[in-house]
């Protein structure tokens, strides 16, 4: 049990706008062990998305990132814009969501997926790079013709392998993959999960997948972590956590999500009332509080911290 | 659309993109027909008698007017007499200026060079030099760069370009002598060959750069608009992430598809050239087509109007067409339609 | 008040709050509303009298004489007042503008909302004669038309008017296409709303701040129109414009004599005004299209 590969401390991200600023993550730490697997799991606007780029450093410069992040034992927050590049894609790669819009439309796939491998010097020619192309699209389960394909011609589920062969260029160690079966259907979804899942195995990838549809973590990971309004507020093994949630909020999201064959889940009325809240304008105290059943009046007025709630557990409740 | 596969084979998407210029070629016709007929009508509408017209002041017999006016077959009917005109005009012969009763087409032909080399010219830079200015003003925005080249640009795009003209002859001509008043060249001088070939460039300086400050500010604007919605997009972040240099996200992702528009702008604004000058050539005294045209307003001389007016039209369908042909081919989302 | 109207007084006062808070608005808006107010002031700024070239003659008036000898504004070829010109230059100008403007979008507007919201074969036609009117190049027939009709401020109206008016057509009919797919112009046929309805009540509200942003840049193309057109001889020549200034001022040769205060203060004009309507036009877009704040 060595080092993590990423380690990441009481990070603050606010954003700075012309009408105010918006703290989009408040204060988060998470590990991820080397070979591991971490799912982080909330809904729209929670901030998620936000830390995946932070881990990159791909915000936009006017935001304000504080605390730690450690990739492979460099000090991202602090490299200096070389180091930062040569991090890049090496280091940790992302699988973008919204496969259209991130590739650029007027180049091919092929020449998308071969140009880290240039710029990083990890081809040795364009004809090395095109035919670590060609493979790693095989890998994906694309043809070869594809490489010459513009990514307006695929079908959304191919463009969704694309990005992730894009992401493997490199042979990174850390994969983070941003919604990547977002807005496919269920039988694409299967099959890119279980191609994330056979990756991630031959090549000892360490994977953090973000998503906020819970079910597709427990499947994908042997770490599960909620967030909320910008902070961790509940943390542990995968299972554990979907089964026998601590915090009445993943209590909720698991509940969402009717068990196919399990006819009781489909009469119990379940899903989350109410609407997450905004970064700029949070409820006092526990930000859950206006939507949670459990909620008593020590809920409005004073955030709680994270907790421990079981072995290798933790939830930010002040019922646990 | 799960698991259908829309890449379609080489050889139907070169089919289907013959098929999409045929159709514009085809459209561009149709258009340069209803100009024809415009032309004729509207004239006719006005030149009630153009023989008259023509020998006016003349001292002709009545009954060599009788004449011409057959032999011009003006006595036939409306229809007859258009497609007469149509007749006339494919064989480029557009008919008798008032003014200097030469044939409208020698006089045009012989003003076509001036106005190409001029706003030729002018055309190139202000699309270099504007397009250069927007991709800095955007990528730089709400910086002191951006907004000295937004306001600047858009400062010379808001005043008469014949305006914008005549400050810089008499500064620069009149009251610095650094560079002649007008003309293309030297009144008197025999120069032949290049002598004569840097005479007149010396002769364009002033209107060439009158037109290029006045035009580079619609590019800046249009490249810096296109590059900041290109900017807003994910596919940058991707090529950040891939540890690309700033320098070359911009130039390799961004620019190539902030230049689509521009490129058609371009495309359509040399169109304009043969047009594009008219005010600015008659303050410099520009021997090109649209001196023609301020002289012709005064007679006014309406067959050479006449013949101008179709002469402009022709060249802004045509590089319409080319604008369209040219988008199509650099942008491989258009297929068919 | 209806609850319709209500809500549109709303939006207005919306509006009007975020133009405030604009800088470049409230200075294109400051310029335009001194210029206004120049040509409407214009009897008292300047005797009209001082426009004709008999009673400058019989005034006395130096010829070509630069503002230190003759402010503000010095005199012309014919003797007459400079700053005369100007102030009542910028009636014409002002008004020419502004006028073939209304045609323009009056034009553009009917033709874009029939388009757009009738469709089919009328949609069809239109949109070939706009598409035609777009090819041509715009200032040869504005001169061509010119040339024919004659030499009146009437004529120049009519001829900016329908020279300009495709582009805000295209533009109409692409927003009234927009609106048309919302639900709720669907939930107003059911309810029984008769076509005249749906364009009064649904989209012309819907329509009218593009059509506002649209009026407020095609002024300057209007009122640089007219500047070349009389430029080249074709404006009225009984109606002093900024143009017919700059015209007079060429042929006159003002400029092999320096003669700056004569052709520089109506260019001046213009820049002023084109720049004022701009800036208010780009304001509008801002606040119209939020996404272009910032930018």
């Amino acid at each position: 049990m060595g080092e993590p590969l990423l380690s990441v401390r009481n990070l603050h991200i606010t954003y700075h706008r012309q009408g105010g600023s918006v703290p989009a993550v408040r204060g988060v730490s998470l590990d991820i062990e080397k070979g591991g697997s971490l799912g982080l799991a909330g809904e729209s606007g929670c901030g998620k998305s936000t830390l995946a780029n932070s881990l990159l450093r791909l915000l936009p410069p006017e935001t304000e990132v504080t605390g730690e992040i450690t990739l492979d034992g460099k000090d991202v927050l602090t490299l200096s814009p070389g180091g930062l590049r040569a991090v890049r894609w090496t280091s940790g790669a992302i699988v973008f969501q919204g496969a259209l819009h991130a590739l650029n439309p007027v180049q091919t796939v092929g020449d998308q997926i071969a140009e880290p491998m240039l710029v990083h010097e990890t081809a040795d020619s364009q004809d090395a790079a095109r035919a670590r192309t060609i493979e790693l699209l095989g890998r994906v389960g694309l043809a070869r013709p594809r490489a010459t394909a513009y990514p307006h011609q695929l079908s959304g589920g191919q463009r969704q392998r694309v990005l992730i062969a894009m992401a493997l260029a490199c042979d990174p160690l850390l994969l983070i993959a941003d919604e990547p079966t977002t807005a496919l259907d269920l039988m694409v979804q299967a099959q890119v999960l279980a191609l994330l899942d056979d990756l991630k195995q031959e090549r000892e990838l360490t994977l953090l997948f973000i998503t906020h549809d819970l079910s597709v973590l427990t499947y994908a990971c042997q770490r599960l972590a909620i967030m909320y309004a910008g902070r961790i507020v509940e943390e542990g093994p995968a299972w554990g956590v979907f089964e026998n949630a601590s915090h009445p909020y993943t209590r909720a999201l698991a509940a969402a999500f009717p068990t196919i064959g399990d006819r009781s889940s489909r009469m119990a009325p379940s899903g989350l009332g109410g609407d997450p809240p905004t970064p700029g304008n949070l409820p006092s105290g526990c930000p859950f509080h206006p939507r949670c059943p459990l909620a008593e009046d020590g809920c409005l007025v004073e955030e709680p911290s994270l907790r421990v709630s079981g072995p290798g557990r933790s939830a930010a409740c002040i019922l646990v | 659309m799960s698991g259908s596969d829309r890449l379609t084979s080489e050889h139907a998407r070169r089919r289907g993109r013959r098929r999409l210029i045929l159709r514009k070629v085809l459209g561009s016709i149709l258009t340069l027909i209803f100009v024809l007929v415009f032309n004729f009508f509207l004239f006719r509408v006005v030149q009630t008698d153009p023989i008259g017209s023509l020998f006016r002041g003349r001292n002709v017999p009545a009954e060599t007017l009788e004449n011409l006016r057959t032999s011009f077959g003006l006595d036939k009917p409306i229809g007859t007499q258009f497609l007469f005109y149509l007749k006339e005009t494919a064989q480029l012969n557009l008919g008798i200026s008032y003014q200097t009763r030469q044939s409208v087409w020698d006089e045009i032909v012989v003003a076509i060079p001036p106005t190409v080399a001029l706003v030729g010219v002018s055309a190139v830079l202000s699309a270099v030099i504007g397009t250069l200015g927007g991709v800095i003003a955007a990528w730089r925005r709400n910086t002191w760069k951006d907004q000295s080249i937004t306001s600047g640009t858009m400062v010379f795009y808001s005043m008469p370009d014949f305006w914008l003209g005549m400050i810089m002859l008499v500064l620069f001509g009149v009251v610095l002598g650094w560079f002649p008043v007008g003309g293309m060249t030297d009144a008197g001088s025999n120069e032949t060959g290049l002598a004569l070939l840097l005479d007149e460039l010396y002769h364009m300086f002033l209107p060439a750069l009158t037109l290029t400050l006045a035009y580079l500010g619609e590019y800046t604007l249009v490249t810096r608009s296109s590059l900041l919605d290109v900017m807003g997009e994910d596919y940058l972040t991707v090529a950040r992430a891939k540890g690309l240099r700033d320098v070359v996200v911009r130039n390799r992702h961004a620019v190539p598809n902030a230049l689509l528009p521009v490129v058609t702008l371009t495309a359509i604004n040399f169109g304009f050239v043969l047009s594009g000058a008219i005010a600015v050539e008659t303050v410099f005294s520009w021997p090109g087509l649209g001196k023609a045209t301020a002289d012709a307003i005064r007679g006014p001389d309406l067959p050479m109007l006449q013949g101008l007016f179709l002469l402009f039209s022709a060249a802004v369908i045509f590089f319409n067409l080319i604008a369209d042909i040219t988008y199509s081919w650099l942008d491989p989302r258009v297929e068919e339609i | 008040m209806s609850l319709a109207m209500q809500r549109r007084r709303a939006t207005a006062g919306r509006v009007w709050k975020q133009f405030r808070g604009s800088r470049q608005g409230m200075i294109g808006l400051s310029v335009l509303a001194i210029f206004i107010m120049m040509a409407l002031a214009a009897p008292l700024l300047a005797d009209v009298r001082e426009l004709s070239p008999v009673y400058a003659r019989a005034a006395g008036n130096p010829q070509w004489a630069p503002p230190g000898e003759f402010p503000p504004l010095g005199t012309d070829f014919i003797r007459r007042s400079v700053w005369a010109q100007f102030v009542w230059g910028s009636r014409v100008s002002l008004f020419v503008g502004l006028a073939a403007t209304v045609l323009t979008i009056l034009i553009g507007s009917i033709v874009g909302i029939l388009s757009g919201f009738v469709g089919g074969r009328t949609d069809a036609i239109l949109m070939r004669v706009t598409e035609w009117f777009l090819v041509i190049p715009f200032l040869p027939l504005a001169i061509v038309l010119a040339s024919i009709l004659g030499r009146s401020v009437w004529n120049i109206i009519f001829v900016i008017g329908i020279t300009s008016w495709p582009s805000t057509a295209r533009l109409v009919r692409a927003q009234v296409l927009t609106v048309k797919q919302r639900l709720f112009v669907d939930r107003a046929r059911s309810l029984g709303g008769g076509g005249t309805h749906i364009v009064g009540h649904h989209i012309l509200p819907n329509v009218s701040g593009l059509i506002l942003a649209n009026a407020t840049l095609a002024v300057p193309i209007s009122i640089l129109t007219e500047t070349t057109l009389s430029f080249l001889g074709l404006g009225d020549p009984t109606a002093a414009s900024w143009g017919k200034m700059l015209e007079e001022a060429f042929v006159n040769g003002a400029m092999t004599r320096n003669a700056w205060w004569y052709f520089m203060p109506p260019g001046l004009g213009i820049l002023a005004v084109v720049l004022a309507f701009t800036l208010i036009g780009r304001t509008l877009e801002e606040i119209a299209n939020p996404r272009l704040g910032g930018r």
